[in-house]
């Protein structure tokens, strides 16, 4: 034992491990919001459940969020800061992370906690100066991309596309032909996170149907999304309403992911994105990937980016959010211009009689 | 014994193991420990060996030593295994 851990016990001891729920503990919830913000921290919405640690008069020294399965919202007061806390913290979220049947778990921390959480079995996937992104297995990362490899496909110029399709319109269609049109191949990665208005599953079945009409054929490969791409691990900020400050962290693990990991397992060198006149969150994302995917010295092959101009109907951009507008009015006819067929087959399903909201 | 879903056993607390196992189609060892110079090979050959009394021969299994003992080890491995495997030994006969 060194010297270091004898000082942490004595602090331990002194401690207690507990659970804050933030759906039912209003002011267990109070405290770790208090504790933080004096961390320069914020409150993630999303966060289902806190690991905390008390001292023996009940106040607040430590938490560790758990939303979903991202371990995040790490904060301590300064004399409880080492890994003896940290780690019983863990251990408790560990746990109930695989009571509800999580095991994989990823940390999304700030660059000055990685040691710790590597010391706890956590793995780097990618880390930029604000925030580190982890996983506590060393085979997550590997398998996956090992997967991907199989999918890959001949050619000199291999394009990326990431579209979210809340549903598929013609303005994806459209992006997904432009760049197609400029490449040997083209990989579709549909966002795999069910955080959207129409779920994971039918969002991929309309973008397969929807481009199954350009007659590409193998010249397209549509993957369904993962915990790498555009999660609510590698960028949060696209799930949850944030400042920019973390949303410019946050984006910039996602790409380094898709520049260190995904598009080297399929060769990509071109990257092809919308422009963003409407989403504050997604017009940021597209300035940063410029500089992740382009710029950045990392340890990668550069990927070329493209932005393409949004496609227009009627003089106005077409886009998903307009369609959900459509589709809340009820304007069927008004929506039926933006999006292909499977899409509008889908969307009159939700809106025959008797199921109008 | 075959690893048909992803297991834990063990803790992250000093002197434990904590092991985890997915299903594979090969066998992948990963091994960390706070005693890896000193004992970073023997820890391994323990994992291999008890994996090896399982049967087992796919599978991704990391282990994350905090200064355990052999038989800890051995006994986490088993557990993450039989869990893996969502077996129902006869505790008597292992």
């Amino acid at each position: 034992m060194s010297g270091a851990d004898g000082l942490e016990t004595a602090v331990e001891d002194g401690c207690a491990i507990g659970l804050v729920d933030a759906a039912r503990d209003a002011r267990g919830l109070e405290q770790v919001r208090g504790l933080l913000k004096a961390s320069g921290l914020g409150l993630d919405a999303d966060v289902e459940l806190f690991a905390t640690a008390r001292d023996a008069s009940g106040r607040l020294l430590a938490c560790l969020g758990l939303a979903g399965d991202v371990v995040k919202c790490a904060a301590s007061a300064p004399e409880v800061r080492g890994e003896g806390v940290t780690a019983r913290l863990m251990q408790r979220i560990l746990d109930e992370a695989s009571d509800r049947g999580r095991t994989h778990l990823f940390a999304f921390t700030r660059p000055g906690n990685r040691a710790i959480l590597e010391g706890l079995g956590f793995h780097a996937l990618a880390v930029t100066d604000d925030a580190v992104l982890l996983e506590n297995t060393p085979f997550g990362l590997s398998s996956y991309v090992a997967g991907l490899a199989r999918l890959r496909r001949p050619g000199r110029r291999i394009g990326g596309v990431v579209l979210n399709a809340n549903p598929f319109t013609f303005g994806h269609r459209y992006l997904v032909e432009r760049a197609a049109s400029e490449c040997d191949a083209l990989h579709v990665f549909v966002v795999g996170e069910d955080a959207s208005a129409f779920d994971a599953a039918t969002r991929l079945r309309l973008v397969r149907d929807g481009i199954a009409g350009l007659d590409l054929g193998e010249q397209v490969v549509v993957h369904p999304g993962s915990r790498y791409i555009v999660s609510r691990a590698t960028f949060p900020n696209y799930f949850l309403a944030r400042e920019d400050a973390r949303a410019s962290a946050a984006a910039g693990l996602d790409l380094q992911l898709f520049r260190t990991a995904i598009a080297p397992a399929l060769g990509i060198t071109d990257r092809f994105v919308g422009t963003e006149p409407l989403s504050p969150v997604t017009a940021a994302y597209n300035a940063e990937m410029r500089w992740w995917l382009a710029e950045a010295p990392l340890d990668a092959p550069p990927i070329a980016v493209h932005e393409v101009a949004r496609l227009e109907v009627d003089g106005e951009a077409v886009s998903a959010s307009r369609v959900r507008q459509g589709l809340a009015s009820g304007d069927l006819d008004a929506v039926a211009r933006l999006v292909p067929g499977p899409t509008l087959a889908h969307l009159r399903s939700l809106v025959s009689p008797g199921h109008r909201r | 014994m075959r690893i048909e879903v992803d297991a834990v056993a063990g803790t992250l607390e000093s002197s434990d193991a904590l092991v985890r196992v997915s299903p594979a189609e090969e066998l992948r060892i990963e091994v960390t420990s706070t005693v890896e110079a000193q004992f970073g090979a023997e820890i391994r050959r323990t994992v291999a060996e008890q994996l090896d009394r399982l049967g087992v021969t796919e599978g991704l299994i990391s282990v994350q030593d905090k200064g355990a003992l052999d038989f800890v080890i051995r006994a986490r491995v088993q557990g993450a295994v039989l869990r893996g495997a969502q077996a129902r030994p006869d505790w008597r006969k292992l």
